[in-house]
């Protein structure tokens, strides 16, 4: 081929603008008559994918009421930060190149497209000099192939690495290959146009201009332009049958994967859970919780169309992870498909699909790791606590085990059936006054039922007040007036239990006027923090290690001696992953012990202990223990003392690495303990 | 392990409509810590303290028990208390757990009147109630656990009781039951009206209320009935009766302190174990 | 006429519970001065009626065929005529599920006063006095008995046996002056053991309890092997019976059992005061758990803190390697 000189090495011409010959552009419609048919191609796909756009607008509409479009500011900068900068899709690494280069490629396609189209069917004359090699031809070229290397990729992952969280569809294969069919048609077209028309600025579209060097030398002018207008209408038939089938693949997330990422819950996940009316709901008679699909919100019904079938969810479930049958992936895959297929939304949405059995739905921790996980905010976790609240209060049907507990919170307000201990045996030969006697405290200690009630734990509540009264904190606990705040019973799904606990207490927090809180739980942490406040209670609350590290801090707890241990810290997901708290404890460990290491889910990716979300009061399978994964995994950290901040997971690690450590002598502290070790001389 | 309780219930139960008495009493809360348990010697009765009142527990298995006749056979259960206002409480429950009707005889005299008061109150409100086959109450109590309730209701009505039942079924001459022995089981064929006691088992467990009936139970109305109006003595029972009175209540002082098998490893420790044991047995 | 009456079950034989019986009888006949009778129900049992009649004054066998087994009416109709005639001052019954089933209702067709799981008698100003665990073995109450007779049910095996060779009558009442019911509203139809050695629990020298702590069922198996190499049995907590991993016939409790073993070995039983309510005669308690702090060590004369998964199985071998 007889290119001008300086165009052999279009690299070289970077630092200057071309002029000769003319000015660079390429016409439009090149070898294709009656185009109208083209249009007309486009109009139907718009009018197919609008009409299934409008199905599943249609069916989010039957949902209930919810949240969405407040706060667009905050809205819009989340968008930005988790659907433009793809922040969590990122995070998996095989993902972040294969979506990432479909991602971007798809943008600068869409893009190249809508110039020509502005250039012409609007007149405007975009597409040509500068811009049009620049951007046009070099960088469209460049994400062209990286929208084939990313479908390669994706498919050799399906189809032969086969990670076991992705679901295997012809449909998921099916796109891939279609989307590859019509990247490398692209560049077949771009190639034999360059190489029939002799394209002067052909080498600006370096993978195009490969292919135009490899056919000139095959095929005739003619042939080309055969080949040309075939190709050429078969890749409009595929992209536009692309476009037509978007909304009912699972390419619709690239519509309503950024549309939930913006109406997703603004809130930290511990405030995931709604709370109900119930004087409505006995006039009424609608059924608690979520007994058909009608129970749904509009943003639950969103979710399911929301789905990318990434997997993740349910890869990083610790009850999917040992073995259990939930996944929270297929509970919005199967409900998606039950809708899908003309679901009845009167019909019962528990045991509707295999995924939202009520066995799978009793093994779900709460974790929330499942959302944190998702890249485009589903929240799996509520759907299955809604479930729970149908099945709870209008079913009574749940665990055993989790009865006596709700029966105990009942009649006792606490949930440890057969405890001996009382509210006070903790504090023994302390000196720590009732708030009744000590109207003046600055804050609350909130002992929490797992602090007071297990033994264990009793320890590191004495721990923490040691430490509180050796900083000159002026505390006072409730005693024998503090009650469940009610975190087991809401997330068992009772409800109606957890909305009287919770107004009995914020009643005797107002009575005493209290405005600061220290717990020493994370799930009453949370509660606090992220649930009263939904029933009049606010409060100023930390976790313990917050207000110690703050002491430390302000130097008021001198810690000297650093054991010489390895320690590595167990987020309570409570703490770390519904309320982002996972550089307090941390900092914590850090005075307490010569060396730390990381389990390698921490902090927000954290990984359960097996204790939340009721699941303390269940008895698991032998070898299906979320506890003895956790603890395996901090084993395998080499660590002498496994730190929590949480008496259920102190329960759950210590019974857990207490299985599996063998000869090794690795114990499980929380925080408080080894700071009080720390600052004994 | 399920035992012989599936095949006493069997699927082919005759239907045979039984409406059912339950006898309810509501304690203080058993599982009250020791720690925090007190007695006045004067009164010689426990102090409440922060303790909780509840449903004495084969009281509870009671009423499940007649909660999975009527579902097998129909009929209709009327939940009954001799107690005093507060054991509205119990009743709501006994209501959200679907009882049928409740009936409170208001206790407005002693807080523990003796066995036999307590049954003529009892006797005299089930008189009352009129239609029923069955009597079921508690095999005892867990706060006085005097055990005695079932026995003494059975001879002021004039009726037979089987004891310690733990599943009833209709058939044979009306109502099979199955009682535990000290060594097993016994299955007793009866032709009602009778009493029984209930004592627990693992398929008796009492139902979790649904909420909604928990909420219902509220609006639902409960019979009051005074003793006045029941035809009985109430002046003695009000006064506690005259068949036994408590004469001394204390808590006993217990000490033992326990001796830890020392050794360095676990194989030593148990080596102890194992000895103390023996000498233990070799001595019997 | 203030006769003390026993009521002895001829079928049960002269075991532990019958000899404690026949004890406290006797002792409170001697406190009252007055004559010890003993009334045996059932088919002829002559090495109970001769050894209950070395130490009785009288006693007095009904073996009607109507009586040859159990059943609730006919033994209550015949044991009411046998007090009626004798009209005595006190009616002791062990605590045995027919004794406790008999007593209420016997009382109240003597115009008599009740009171079971006796663990102390005495005599208060001519009244009888019945010491008796309360509140779920939190507290001990004395319940006084304000009619005549006083019928009592006891905690027969805590009882001291007594010593004694004197001849006495024995009187088989048959025929015409005692009549047993023929027509029932109650009755008996199928009897099963569920007995998990040859003697009854409550007669157990020596018992290997297992709790909650255990987990499941199998862990039982290896409690029933420690219990067969100490000639023991097997028994369990209510929160194991109630998950159904054993029979509910093991149950020792509050609300289970009563007895009063030579040794009591509770394997991850964190010793709750309702379990502690049924084992408060044990002369012995020891206790394998995990925890320090489990309330069952403030009753053990001995314990070791560790789980029970590394200790049975050490345990057993040990106990296997010391009986050889």
């Amino acid at each position: 081929m007889n290119l001008p000189a300086p165009m052999n090495n279009p690299l070289a011409l970077l630092a200057h603008a071309p002029s000769a010959p003319g000015v660079a552009t390429r016409e439009v419609l090149w070898n294709i008559g009656d185009a109208w048919m083209m249009y007309l191609m486009f109009a139907t796909s718009l009018l197919i994918a609008g009409y299934g756009l409008h199905r599943r607008i249609a069916s989010w509409r039957r949902g209930l009421p919810a949240e969405g479009f407040d706060r667009p500011k905050e809205r819009l900068l989340r968008l930005l930060e988790y659907g433009l900068a793809q922040r969590r899709t990122v995070r998996e690494r095989s993902a972040a190149v294969f979506h990432t280069f479909l991602y971007t490629g798809f943008i600068v396609l869409t893009i190249a497209t809508t110039v020509v189209m502005l250039h012409h069917d609007f007149g405007l004359p975009v597409m040509q000099g500068a811009f049009y090699l620049y951007f046009q031809s070099f960088v469209v070229d460049l994400f062209g192939g990286l929208v084939v290397i990313g479908t390669g990729i994706a498919l050799v992952r399906r189809m032969i690495v086969r990670p076991r969280k992705l679901v295997y569809t012809d449909e998921a294969e099916l796109l891939l290959f279609a989307i590859l069919l019509i990247a490398l048609t692209g560049f077949l077209l771009e190639g034999w146009r360059i190489a029939a028309t002799n394209d002067p600025w052909g080498a600006w579209s370096p993978i195009g201009y490969l292919v135009a060097l490899a056919s000139k030398p095959l095929f005739g002018a003619t042939a080309l332009k055969i080949f040309h207008f075939v190709v050429w209408w078969s890749h409009a038939l595929l992209v536009f049958g692309l476009i037509a089938a978007m909304p009912y693949t699972k390419m619709l997330h690239v519509v309503t994967g950024p549309l939930n990422i913006y109406t997703a819950r603004l809130a930290p996940s511990g405030a995931a859970l709604r709370a109900m009316d119930f004087d409505k709901l006995a006039e009424t008679g609608e059924p608690m919780g979520v007994k058909t699909l009608a129970g749904f919100t509009w943003k639950d019904l969103a979710d399911f169309d929301a789905c990318t079938e990434c997997g993740r969810c349910t890869s990083v479930c610790p009850a999917n992870t040992v073995g259990k049958s939930l996944s929270p992936r297929d509970i919005i895959l199967d409900l998606r498909q039950f809708i899908r297929r003309g679901g009845d939304f009167a019909a019962p949405v528990v045991g509707a699909v295999p995924a939202t059995s009520p066995e799978s739905l009793w093994e779900c921790t709460t974790c929330g790791a499942c959302m944190e996980a998702c890249p485009v905010f589903i929240e799996q976790m509520p759907k299955i606590v809604d479930m729970r609240r149908f099945l709870v209060m209008e079913e009574a049907d749940f665990p055993d085990t989790m009865q006596e507990a709700m029966t105990s919170l009942e009649s006792r307000q606490h949930p440890f059936r057969g405890t001996q201990a009382t509210r006070l045996d903790w504090a023994d030969g302390l000196d720590v006054k009732t708030i009744a006697e000590a109207r003046d405290a600055e804050v609350l200690f909130w002992i929490g039922c797992g602090g007071a009630l297990i033994e264990r734990n009793q320890k590191v509540v004495r721990a923490t007040a040691q430490l509180l009264a050796e900083a000159g904190v002026k505390f006072a606990i409730l005693g024998r007036e503090e009650k469940c705040t009610g975190d087991p019973a809401r997330r068992i799904g009772n409800e109606f239990l957890f909305e009287m606990l919770a107004k009995e207490n914020i009643e005797t927090l107002g009575r005493y006027g209290v405005k600061k809180i220290v717990t020493s739980c994370p799930h009453c942490f949370n509660t606090f923090r992220n649930e009263y406040p939904q029933f009049g209670g606010a409060y100023e609350v930390f976790h313990h290690s917050e207000f110690l590290a703050r002491l430390v801090a302000e130097g008021r707890i001198r810690p000297d001696v650093a054991r010489d241990k390895t320690v590595t810290f167990h987020d309570p997901c409570y703490l770390g992953r519904h309320n982002g708290v996972t550089d307090a404890p941390r900092e914590l460990v850090r005075i307490s012990a010569r060396r730390t290491v990381e389990m390698e889910m921490n902090r927000e990716q954290g990984f359960c202990c097996g204790g939340g979300g009721g699941m303390s009061f269940v008895d698991e399978p032998k070898d299906k223990r979320v506890n003895q994964e956790r603890a395996r995994q901090a084993l395998a950290t080499g660590a002498d003392i496994v730190a929590v901040g949480c008496p259920f997971c102190m329960t759950m690690l210590e019974d857990g690495i207490n299985a599996r450590r063998g000869d090794r002598d690795v114990r499980v502290m929380d925080v408080a303990e080894l700071l009080l070790e720390a600052t004994k001389k | 392990m399920r035992w012989h309780y599936k095949h006493f219930i069997s699927s082919k139960t005759r239907k045979a409509i039984v409406n059912i008495i339950v006898c309810l009493k509501q304690i203080l809360d058993p599982e009250v810590p020791a720690r925090d348990f007190r007695v006045d010697h004067d009164r010689r009765e426990a102090v409440r303290g922060s303790a909780n009142l509840v449903t004495n527990i084969f009281c509870e298995n009671a009423l499940e028990t007649a909660l999975q006749l009527k579902e097998r056979s129909g009929g209709r259960i009327t939940a009954l208390i001799f107690g005093p206002e507060e054991a509205e409480d119990s009743l709501r429950k006994a209501l959200a757990m679907k009882a049928d009707e409740a009936v409170l005889v208001v206790n407005d005299g002693v807080a523990h009147p003796d066995p036999l008061a307590v049954a003529q109150a009892l006797a005299a409100a089930v008189r009352r109630i009129g239609a029923y086959d069955l009597v079921l109450v508690g095999r005892e109590s867990g706060d006085w656990g005097m055990g005695q309730t079932g026995g003494l209701l059975a001879e002021e009505l004039g009726l037979p009781c089987v004891s310690f039942v733990d599943a009833i079924e209709a058939g044979g001459s009306g109502l099979l039951l199955k009682r535990q022995t000290d060594n097993g089981w016994e299955r007793v064929d009866a032709k009602p009206p009778m009493v029984a006691t209930i004592t627990n088992n693992e398929f008796n467990v009492p139902r979790i209320p649904k909420t909604r009936d928990i909420m219902m139970s509220s609006r639902q109305p409960i019979a009051k009935w005074t003793l006045d109006e029941l035809g009985v003595d109430a002046a003695a029972i009000r006064a506690g009766g005259g068949y036994s009175r408590v004469v001394e209540l204390a808590i006993p002082e217990k000490e033992v302190t326990c001796e830890f098998v020392s050794g360095d490893t676990l194989e030593q420790k148990v080596d102890q174990l194992a000895q103390r044991i023996m000498e233990i047995a070799r001595a019997l | 006429m203030s006769d003390v009456v026993i009521c002895l079950f001829s079928n049960a034989g002269y075991d532990r519970a019958a000899q404690g019986l026949v004890g406290a009888g006797r002792r409170l006949a001697d406190a009252l001065g007055a004559r010890l009778q003993a009334v045996v129900l059932g088919p002829q049992n002559p090495e109970l009626s001769i050894r209950a009649a070395s130490i009785a004054d009288a006693v007095v066998a009904a073996d009607q065929p109507g009586l040859a087994e159990y059943q609730p009416e006919p033994c209550l109709a015949v044991l009411t005529q046998i007090c009626r005639e004798l009209a005595p001052r006190a009616v002791l019954l062990s605590n045995d599920t027919y004794s406790q089933e008999l007593a209420p209702r016997l009382a109240h067709r003597l115009g008599g006063s009740a009171a079971g799981d006796g663990v102390e008698l005495a005599v208060e100003n001519g009244a009888l006095r019945v010491k008796r665990s309360v509140y779920g073995g939190k507290a001990i109450a004395t319940i006084e008995l304000l009619r005549t007779p006083a019928v009592v049910w006891l905690r027969a095996r805590a009882f001291e046996v007594a010593e004694g060779a004197r001849p006495a009558s024995i009187a088989t009442v048959r025929g015409s002056s005692l009549s047993v019911p023929a027509e029932t509203p109650t009755r008996i139809i199928e009897r099963k053991s569920e007995a998990t050695g040859e003697a009854r629990l409550e007669d157990a020298a020596i018992i290997v309890s297992g709790g909650r702590g255990l987990g499941g069922p199998e862990p039982f198996k290896d409690l029933q092997e420690v219990a067969g190499l100490l000639g023991g049995q097997t028994a369990a907590s209510r929160a194991a019976c109630d998950s159904g991993w054993c029979p509910p016939s093991w149950q020792v409790g509050q609300t289970g059992k009563k007895v009063a073993p030579g040794l009591y070995l509770a394997v991850a039983i964190r010793g709750a005061s309702q379990h502690m309510a049924g084992i408060s005669d044990a002369k012995n308690i020891a206790a394998i758990n995990i925890d320090a702090d489990a309330p069952i060590f403030k009753h053990c004369r001995f314990g070791i803190v560790e789980d029970y998964k590394k200790v049975v199985p050490l345990l057993k071998e040990r106990l296997a390697a010391m009986q050889k």
